[in-house]
């Protein structure tokens, strides 16, 4: 029986967790570092517990301090979030030893999952086509890494064993550019991971990044929750995720495909709770088995809003031996929904992490809007986690509605004291290939740019700065008149100095 | 007072009558600007049209966010001008020093520059990992690399000098 659940994460998904957990009449658990003792899941969970400094490493990732916090509190399960220890086989196998239910899948098919070779070899074993490549467990050295590429052939991937969210990722266009996209994964592999071992896969011209939500019981039961397109990346950072995608539009064979295959790599891993299965896609329509993460997706409010299906509940309902909800045949898909993930980033100025205090927060609301976030005003954006502030989604009956929404929501959305990426997407949904579906993975690095149609309204630009500067210029007058009687050279000085700027 | 404001290569000749009116290129509009709530936001009623910005100085001019669009607009007064006017030979003789200083706390991953190097704009100049991610700090114009503070493995603060472009 899950009673109490542990929530082992932090930001809008703590918060996102909270909320299925308090509607079911969950008791909860928060967990928090030095930097998050004002947090948002801090401040809505029934209990918080401190796990330590604000470093990752020394607090959330933590195994012990977790189920210590677990132990104190009286927790039944935990639920990990996604990042952190979500995808770690060991702490899902600690999680059992506890007495505590894991909310995600078996610790075997974490570790399967988790290693991509081994990952492909499953995929392999279901039938399922994989991405050629090297083995990952090879362990190759840079050398035979070289030497391997001319075998799969330019474009390729550089990509970390260990990996997962782009990190640890780069590209190489030709044999010329392959060493230095080998320093550089190496370095971010052994930064983010702790392990720098590297392999390599073809990189597929104009393919499509599109998953597939899995939802399985313990009893063998798998269904599919229909596909969500992720093809907006930046720098293998997906940004935009929408629901269902237009590249598989109306095409509900190949729909179907997806998720029939998306299920049997489930199924042969043994897989239970929620799962997303990653594919690429080529021009033809070929299907290519990515990667499966074993976990809560950041992305899976846009399958919520098209199905109607609560995942975190779900996910709640599995962990608790119970049997899903619903068959495939009474998952039923409707409307369309997008989500832009909201950064604490500077789209005009190389997306550069921004960090402060959030002055002001009013949240977009309105038909078909949702927001999942972890901040609010007074909140302090610290340099220690991921950049995610807060994640917008909207729902329109169709396509165009919801992009429809979108814009109007960003253009509703007040966020002060960081910059953000809302500029971005706003020009994102202004570009005529993404309102037309047409694009694939490399859209972002290659074919868009923030700046790159000439800005709307320069004149009201122009009357803006200039009332700005105006006042100010009325203001120091004003404080060098107050001044004026005692006038000392070095006054004098200052004043000529404001003069010239 | 009279401004002239120059924003994407387009100047215009902007004065501010009364608070409640001002000239545009000798077109009259009726204006009422308010900022909101103390911050660097600002509302501008503009015979009627409203117009919402995010407005901040920097080291370029005044970054203006309006409907998603960025402008770097630069504001001169009368005075500022004919001061420029003035100064000019100076001001085009020697130039500003740029100092790159750590945007927010984080590692030096790496400082593919040296002393006396000479750079180009958008040459790479430092990488920061902060957030888990590996940013790219590069030159904001050409000029000479100096002063190098900073090295790799290096933590710094917010702010920290790391380099100086002269």
């Amino acid at each position: 029986m899950i009673n109490k659940i542990l929530i082992a994460n932090r930001g809008e998904i703590a918060v996102r967790i909270l909320r299925a957990c308090h509607e079911l009449g969950i008791a909860t658990v928060a967990v928090y570092s030095d930097a998050d003792r004002n947090a948002m899941h801090v401040h809505q969970a029934a209990e918080a517990y401190y796990v330590g400094p604000s470093a990752a490493r020394d607090s959330y990732l933590r195994a012990d301090k977790i189920l210590d916090a677990a132990r104190k509190s009286g927790a039944d399960a935990i639920h990990p979030g996604y990042g952190f220890l979500s995808e770690r086989a060991d702490f899902a196998s600690a999680c059992a030893a506890a007495g505590l239910a894991f909310i995600g899948p078996p610790p075997e098919a974490i570790s399967v999952m988790g290693d991509k070779a081994r990952a492909r070899t499953a995929a392999l074993a279901a039938g399922v086509p994989v991405v050629p490549g090297t083995d990952a467990r090879a362990h190759l050295s840079d050398a035979e890494l070289t030497a391997a590429a001319a075998d799969i052939g330019f474009p390729l991937l550089v990509k970390a064993a260990a990996g997962g969210g782009g990190k640890g990722m780069r590209s190489a266009a030709s044999a010329a550019e392959l060493p230095a996209a080998l320093a550089a994964a190496h370095s971010e592999a052994l930064a983010a991971f702790g392990d720098g071992t590297l392999y390599l896969e073809r990189l597929l011209p104009n393919a499509r990044h599109i998953e597939v939500q899995i939802l399985a019981d313990r009893e063998g039961n798998i269904i599919h929750l229909g596909e969500r397109e992720c093809s907006i990346q930046r720098r293998h950072q997906k940004l935009l995720e929408e629901a269902p995608s237009p590249f598989v539009g109306d095409d509900q064979e190949l729909r179907q495909r997806l998720g029939a295959l998306a299920c049997s790599v489930a199924s042969a891993v043994g897989y239970a709770n929620a799962g997303t299965v990653e594919f690429l896609l080529d021009e033809d329509r070929n299907i290519f088995f990515l990667e499966m993460n074993t976990r809560l997706q950041v992305e899976h409010p846009v399958t919520e809003l098209v199905t109607g299906i609560d995942i975190v509940k779900e996910q709640i309902r599995i962990a608790r031996g119970r049997k899903l909800s619903r068959k495939q045949s009474e998952v039923r898909l409707g409307g369309h929904a997008i989500e832009c993930r909201i950064n604490s980033e500077d789209p005009y100025n190389g997306f550069l992490p921004s960090i402060g205090t959030i002055t002001t927060s009013i949240l977009p609301t309105g038909p078909g809007v949702r927001v999942d976030t972890g901040v609010y005003a007074g909140y302090t954006v610290s340099p220690y986690y991921d950049s995610l502030l807060t994640k917008l989604i909207c729902y329109g009956e169709s396509r165009g509605e919801a992009l429809l929404r979108m814009r109007r929501a960003l253009e509703d959305y007040r966020l002060i004291g960081v910059r953000t990426t809302i500029p971005f997407y706003q020009k994102l949904l202004d570009s005529h290939r993404f309102m037309a579906g047409k694009f694939t993975t490399r859209f972002l690095d290659e074919d868009f740019h923030v700046a790159d149609k000439p800005p709307a309204n320069p004149r009201i630009a122009a009357i803006l700065a200039t009332l700005v500067a105006h006042r100010q210029g009325q203001q120091t007058a004003h404080i060098l008149q107050t001044n004026g009687r005692d006038t000392s050279n070095w006054k004098w000085v200052g004043r000529w100095e404001r003069m010239r700027r | 007072m009279k401004y002239t404001t120059s924003v994407n290569g387009i100047t215009y000749q902007i004065e501010i009558n009364s608070t409640h009116q001002i000239t545009v290129d000798g077109e009259v509009f009726s204006v009422d600007f308010e900022s909101v709530s103390h911050q660097p936001l600002y509302s501008l009623l503009l015979d009627g049209g409203s117009h919402e910005a995010y407005i901040e100085v920097d080291e370029d001019g005044w970054q203006v966010l309006h409907h998603g669009d960025r402008y770097t607009v630069t504001v001169a007064d009368e005075r500022t001008q004919r001061l420029a006017q003035l100064g000019g030979m100076q001001a085009a003789a020697g130039g500003r020093e740029f100092l790159l200083k750590a945007p927010m706390p984080g590692l030096v991953v790496s400082v593919p520059v040296a002393n006396g190097q000479p750079v180009e704009k958008g040459d790479l100049l430092l990488v920061l990992e902060s957030m888990k991610m590996q940013n790219e700090l590069r030159a904001p114009r050409a000029g000479t690399v100096q002063r190098v503070r900073a090295q790799s493995g290096q933590s710094v603060e917010q702010n920290t000098l790391l380099l100086v472009i002269a």
